[in-house]
């Protein structure tokens, strides 16, 4: 009963960022390109069963899903050196091939017409798992496939699969830069409230912080997206350490996240990670002690989520829970000494309304991955200033909307047809409700948010529920 | 002498007197025959045949000189010159009819001219001569006047006497004096004391029970001097007779009682010494055969022993068998190490004499105690039939070996060899012994020989001895350094002692968390059942179970096969969880460090830690009943706003406390991970690689283990507060219960309401059962939320309290790594201010 953890890749980013997690846990585990264990890899001590399983002849196969409705990267992966990891059963290409065209719309309706063939494959997955403890979706918010299918599958998951967890990885547009995509803020809009209805995590990967740190912090001129993919699979790797190196304490996903998300909606978690390299950079090598990661990891210029705030709303802005996955050769005592001294600095705002604390996890560092740098870090935290991120796609989708821009593309699809475009309404409500939400964290007096005034609960809760509107559903 | 010589000499004194005394003006015309004369007379003779002696040098040539001098002084030339002719002719005459004792003669000549003129002077010389008339006035003292004249005129005629005649005379007198006092000659006492001096009764001197010693007997006759001699002399003999006795007495117990080896070394020594004593006494003896000269002779140093001879001879002898005697009345009782050390005592002493005495003694007392030593620390052989040695082995179970097997022995332990070298020697030998029973190892012998090497000695017998305990000390460091290292290899490499630590550490302190958490999925609804409907057999098949699905199946298989399930004693009411425990067997060697002692600590440790592991499952329970997108996504549809505020109040509620249980539990399990496991395991690891022997891993792992009892609460003087920790515990297993209910309730109503809804959709009209039956949803549903609601206050209001209580007792705690645990739980300073406000 390993706790097995199912990965959907679904949409080109989410293949792409899922590609790189893949070749970093074969990397970490001593798992060959064709997924046959190396042989210096023999010694116990991991855990490979939570993401991979073997086949009869002793491969070991992800426990995972590509599925993507144009073919251009899954034929990439299917020609590429690790070919032979995947299983080939759970690759899914639209027949048609031609994509969802960056069109939410389009990507969930796609997604319902071949819901049946993809859950087939996801229930072959679960049945192949003694206790499944949950699902993993990599994907990105703003296009069409990873957008639109990955809310459709988010909904059916949390239809069939009620019971089990459902985290994401989910890659934010660059929102400093002018996309291509230009209907990115009404499709990140779209994903974002069944991110908040229908998964137990989201960790938010935001391309903008992806690339201001690969430029001031690695200093790559012109950041390619495998470098920034390294970045996010050097976090997705660091996050299951604990799952794969077995230890005293979040040795599941559950219990990982159940201390990091105390309030059901705030779930969003943002990530941190240090020291930061990537490939065949030749970074300088630091000093790394525990109490040095710690501090770094609570800089904002390390944190792989954009801060929209205002000079006063972030100071303002609080830790509801903090995870350090501190991983390499550590000495158990300096983790109190560090907690002491961060504490002693101030280093660190916590909410009000309840206990809080750094959590600190000691992982275990792949023996088979040569670091330069002794002790590295990566740090998952819930914190109040993602409202800031949420806010700005609402204002953005707001200037979107006011012009009525582009929304054509969307009526073609049944959601939206004959003109009615409640959806978009909801999801900016339950996404403004969500930030608000964040916005009360900070105060004292959470607890009693939303219980003296009913007009605000009757909106706040009504359009949680998703329901309110009698128009709607029934 | 011949008669006629002394005759001579006689009727001359006689004549002189008769000359002196006839001088005198009132008793002129004496009858040579008158008694008044006779007793003149016998005064003369007592005068020459005393020995008075000038106060000056005797040298002739020197107051020759000093008269010359003085004539020439006063003017006198001519008569000094006359003098120094006289007396070079004098000086020069030898031969038969001169003058033989040619000083005296001058001296006395000088004398009589000094009293002359001293009389001259008026000083009364009557002191400086014999005063002859004295005696026979018979009625007092004479006039100095008269006296004068006498003396002047007659002094001159003592100088023809001869002096060695007279004293042989007085001496002869003396001795018949002597004889007429002793009745035994001193030539006698001393052979007597000779044969006292051995133990046995001489003629005269004999053994006094009385006076417990030997003694001239009463009835002898001897002078009050010569006795003390004797009584002196004589506790050679006593001192002698102890020690002989006992010699005797401990050769002839022996073998039947236990004199010990020491002990006869002991003896041996002894009687080594006692031969030489022997010796000196034949030497004696034979001199003791020589006549006692009479004092005049005295100057030519014949081979004969008087008392006081004996006396200078018995200096030595007496002075080593006092101390003997002191030894053998101190050892009398004592054995072993105890008699070496007892001697030791006596041996640190100033006088040389004593001290070598004493060395080479002890060298031999010690050379049993020494090759006990050596065979024990080389061989681990307990060489010890009597029981002298300081250490002692007992017959022991195998496990107890090393903790009871051998023991110092105080009593047995001589003071030469500090308590810490002791404690060395012990543990080398039972480190030996330990590896020879427990480990099934002879590797030892090499490390054995080679420490024998290394320190210089030869693993032969008799290589070390008393005095030499630097040698000793350096033998047993090298034997200690070379075995206890070896000991530590073995358990370390092929009982793979830190490996069943860490498997200890992963299975029974719940380290190896996956195969915790599966055990706990598997084994869970199990314990919730009462004790008795639990077979222990089933439980190890879960147990065997989870190890199979976690990363155990990895594990060593002989450590796995150790790992058992262990059911406590249970009464009727007692669930599942209270009794299921996992118990670690530990096999010989390492059941010597893993005692049933420290088994049952481990026990406790993984009791409690179990107990946290089956809070903290219960808090997750919760929240994947509460996860995020079974709450969210969820309808709460057309509810009045009354109840949905109710709802969302529980709901609230219900988070907060639960992040409230949550955060308690998480950070008490980090305190557990890092402050108490992690940290005494890193501390243990440092302590283990730094153990020079067994006793410093035993030690090593002792303060590890309590470590960890006493920082996890589990200690004595934790019970107040432990006792709180589980009430906080009960508080959240019973959250769980009523957050389960509240979250099946709204379910429930989840269903109830789509349902409704959905009869609505279809039926289009509103039908009044319907909405009937929708007002009854919303008033049960208010109903059950306020009953939750106010079951969740109460959870709340007592888990407030009972934390309260818990952090205001974690500051009275003495271990400070409590403080650490406040820390964590308050590092948001969340509870201090909460304290400050209320």
């Amino acid at each position: 009963m390993p706790r097995e953890i199912i990965t959907l890749q679904v949409g080109q980013c989410g293949n792409q960022i899922g590609m790189e997690f893949w070749k970093q846990l074969c990397l970490e585990h001593g798992i060959s390109k064709d997924g046959i264990l190396e042989d210096f890899a023999t010694q116990g001590g991991d855990r490979k069963d939570v993401f991979f399983y073997q086949a009869d002849d002793q491969h070991y196969i992800p426990r995972a899903l590509l599925i993507d409705l144009e073919p251009r990267v899954i034929n990439g992966i299917q020609n590429g050196d690790y070919r032979n990891l995947y299983n080939h059963e759970n690759i899914f290409v639209a027949d048609h091939g031609g994509g969802a065209g960056n069109n939410w719309a389009s990507g969930y309706h796609q997604g319902k017409g071949v819901e049946e063939e993809i859950m087939d494959m996801i229930d072959r997955e679960a049945d192949g798992s003694d206790s499944l403890e949950g699902f993993v979706l990599c994907h990105s918010i703003a296009g069409g496939t990873g957008s639109g299918m990955g809310s459709y599958l988010l909904e059916t998951l949390n239809d069939r699969y009620s019971k089990k967890l459902v985290q994401t990885y989910s890659v934010f547009p660059n929102q400093m830069e002018t996309s291509d995509v230009v209907v990115q803020p009404y499709n990140s809009l779209l994903t974002l409230k069944r991110l908040t209805l229908n998964a137990d995590c989201v960790v938010v990967l935001d391309n903008t912080a992806l690339g201001r740190i690969a430029v001031e912090r690695l200093h790559l001129t012109n950041p390619t997206f495998a470098q920034t993919n390294s970045l996010v699979s050097t976090v997705m790797s660091a996050s299951t350490t604990t799952l794969r190196y077995p230890g005293y304490m979040n040795n599941d996903l559950v219990g990982l996240l159940a201390s990091l998300i105390p309030t059901p909606r705030c779930h969003f978690l943002m990530t941190g990670y240090t020291p930061l390299t990537v490939e065949r950079q030749a970074n300088v090598i630091r000093k790394t002690t525990v109490l040095d990661v710690m501090r770094r990891l609570l800089q904002t210029k390390n944190i792989m989520v954009s801060s929209y705030a205002r000079n006063k709303e972030a100071s303002q802005a609080k830790y509801i829970s903090i995870l350090n996955i501190i991983q390499g050769e550590v000495d158990p005592t300096q983790v109190h000494e560090s907690l002491q001294r961060i504490r002693e600095r101030k280093l660190v705002n916590f909410i009000e309304w309840g206990p809080a604390s750094i959590q600190v996890a000691l992982s275990k560092k792949s023996p088979y991955v040569q670091t330069a740098h002794r002790v590295s870090g990566l740090m998952l935290a819930s914190h109040t200033s993602i409202r800031h991120l949420f806010s700005k796609c609402l204002s953005q989708y707001d200037k979107l909307r006011k012009k009525q821009a582009f929304l054509d593309n969307y009526r073609k699809f049944p959601m939206f047809a004959d003109n009615d475009l409640s959806e978009f309404d909801e999801s900016r409500d339950i996404i403004e409700s969500l930030v608000d939400e964040y916005k009360a964290c900070e105060s004292p007096d959470y607890i009693k948010w939303g219980m003296e005034d009913p007009e605000q609960l009757m909106t706040g809760e009504g359009n949680a529920s998703g329901v309110v509107d009698p128009k709607l559903a029934f | 002498m011949e008669d006629d010589d002394q005759q001579k000499a006689a009727d001359l004194v006689q004549e002189l007197v008769l000359r002196l005394v006839s001088q005198n003006p009132q008793t002129p015309n004496l009858d040579p025959n008158s008694p008044a004369f006779l007793k003149t007379l016998r005064y003369a003779f007592r005068i020459l045949s005393s020995r008075l002696t000038p106060s000056v040098l005797p040298d002739a040539t020197a107051i020759a000189e000093s008269l010359k001098r003085r004539l020439a002084t006063q003017g006198k030339s001519s008569d000094a010159l006359a003098f120094a002719d006289l007396y070079t002719k004098f000086a020069s005459k030898t031969g038969p009819g001169s003058v033989n004792n040619k000083w005296a003669l001058v001296y006395l000549l000088k004398i009589v001219s000094d009293d002359r003129k001293s009389a001259i002077n008026g000083l009364d010389s009557s002191v400086l001569l014999p005063n002859l008339g004295i005696g026979d006035t018979g009625n007092g003292v004479l006039s100095r006047g008269e006296a004068k004249k006498k003396d002047w005129s007659n002094g001159v005629l003592l100088v023809s006497k001869d002096p060695e005649n007279l004293r042989d005379i007085a001496f002869r007198e003396y001795a018949i004096l002597v004889k007429e006092e002793n009745e035994v000659t001193e030539e006698v006492l001393v052979r007597d004391v000779l044969y006292a001096s051995q133990g046995i009764d001489g003629k005269y001197v004999k053994f006094n029970s009385e006076i417990d010693g030997y003694a001239v007997q009463e009835s002898v006759k001897v002078p009050r001097a010569t006795r003390i001699m004797v009584r002196m002399l004589s506790e050679l003999g006593w001192l002698f007779r102890k020690v002989k006795t006992f010699i005797t007495e401990s050769m002839d117990r022996f073998p039947a009682e236990d004199v010990g080896t020491v002990g006869q070394a002991f003896c041996a020594a002894l009687q080594d010494e006692l031969s030489d004593y022997y010796k000196l006494l034949a030497v004696l003896e034979a001199q003791a055969m020589n006549p006692i000269p009479l004092v005049s002779e005295s100057a030519s140093s014949n081979n004969y022993l008087s008392l006081r001879r004996l006396s200078v001879w018995f200096a030595e002898p007496m002075v080593k068998m006092r101390l003997m005697a002191v030894l053998v009345d101190k050892c009398k009782v004592l054995r072993g190490g105890a008699m070496a050390g007892a001697i030791h005592l006596h041996a640190q002493h100033g006088d040389p004499l004593v001290h070598d005495f004493m060395m080479s003694l002890l060298r031999c007392v010690c050379s049993p105690l020494f090759e006990m030593v050596r065979s024990w620390v080389l061989e681990g052989e307990l060489e010890d039939t009597f029981g002298e040695f300081f250490v002692v082995g007992q017959p022991v179970k195998v496990d107890l070996l090393w903790r009871e097997g051998y023991k110092l022995h105080p009593a047995m332990l001589p003071s030469f060899i500090s308590p810490s070298l002791a404690q060395r020697i012990l543990r080398t030998g039972k480190s030996i012994n330990f590896l020879r029973v427990c480990c099934d190892d002879h590797g030892w012998a090499d490390a054995a020989s080679e420490a024998a090497a290394a320190s210089g000695t030869t693993t032969r017998r008799g290589g070390l001895g008393y005095g030499e305990t630097d040698a000793l000390e350096h033998l047993v460091t090298e034997a200690a350094k070379r075995i206890d290292k070896h000991l530590l290899d073995v358990l370390y490499k092929r009982y793979k002692f830190k490996e069943h630590c860490l498997a200890i550490k992963r299975y029974l302190l719940l380290g190896q968390g996956d195969f915790v958490q599966y055990l706990m999925d598997i084994v869970g609804p199990k314990l919730s059942e009462p004790a008795n409907n639990i077979s222990s057999f089933e439980l190890a098949g879960f147990l065997e179970a989870a190890i199979r699905a976690s990363n155990a199946q990895y594990d060593d298989r002989d450590m796995l096969d150790r790992l058992r399930v262990k059911m406590m004693p249970h009464g009727s009411g007692d669930r599942g969880w209270d009794v299921f425990s996992l118990e670690y067997e530990a096999r010989v060697p390492l059941d010597t460090v893993f005692t049933e002692s420290v088994l049952s600590k481990y026990l406790r440790v993984f009791n409690f830690l179990w107990k946290l592991k089956r809070v903290e499952h219960a808090l997750i329970g919760i929240w994947k009943t509460m996860k995020p997108n079974c709450i969210t996504s969820n309808s709460f549809v057309k509810l009045q706003s009354s109840v949905k505020l109710q709802l969302l109040s529980a709901l609230r509620r219900c988070q907060v406390l639960w992040n409230e249980m949550n955060h308690f539990v998480t950070n008490f399990q980090y305190y557990i991970m890092f402050e108490v496991l992690e940290v005494s395991w890193s501390n243990f690891s440092k302590e283990m690689e730094a153990a020079k022997d067994l006793d410093d891993l035993l030690a090593a792992h002792e303060k590890y283990l309590n470590a960890i009892v006493g920082k996890s609460l589990l200690g004595e003087q934790s019970q107040t507060i432990r006792e709180s920790l589980f009430v906080l515990f009960e508080l959240i297993l019973r959250f769980r219960s009523h957050a389960d209910r509240l979250y099946e309730g709204i379910h429930e109503l989840q269903i109830r309401s789509k349902e409704s809804g959905r009869e609505k959709n279809k039926s289009q009209e509103p039908g009044s059962w319907i909405s009937e039956g929708r007002k009854g949803l919303t008033q049960r549903a208010g109903e059950f939320l306020q009953s939750m609601s106010q079951d969740m206050d109460s959870i709340a209001k007592e888990y407030t309290s009972s934390l309260d209580g818990f952090l205001s007792l974690l500051p009275l705690q003495q271990s400070v790594d409590l403080k650490f645990l406040f820390f964590r739980l308050d590092f948001t300073e969340f509870y201090s201010r909460l304290h400050s406000k209320g």
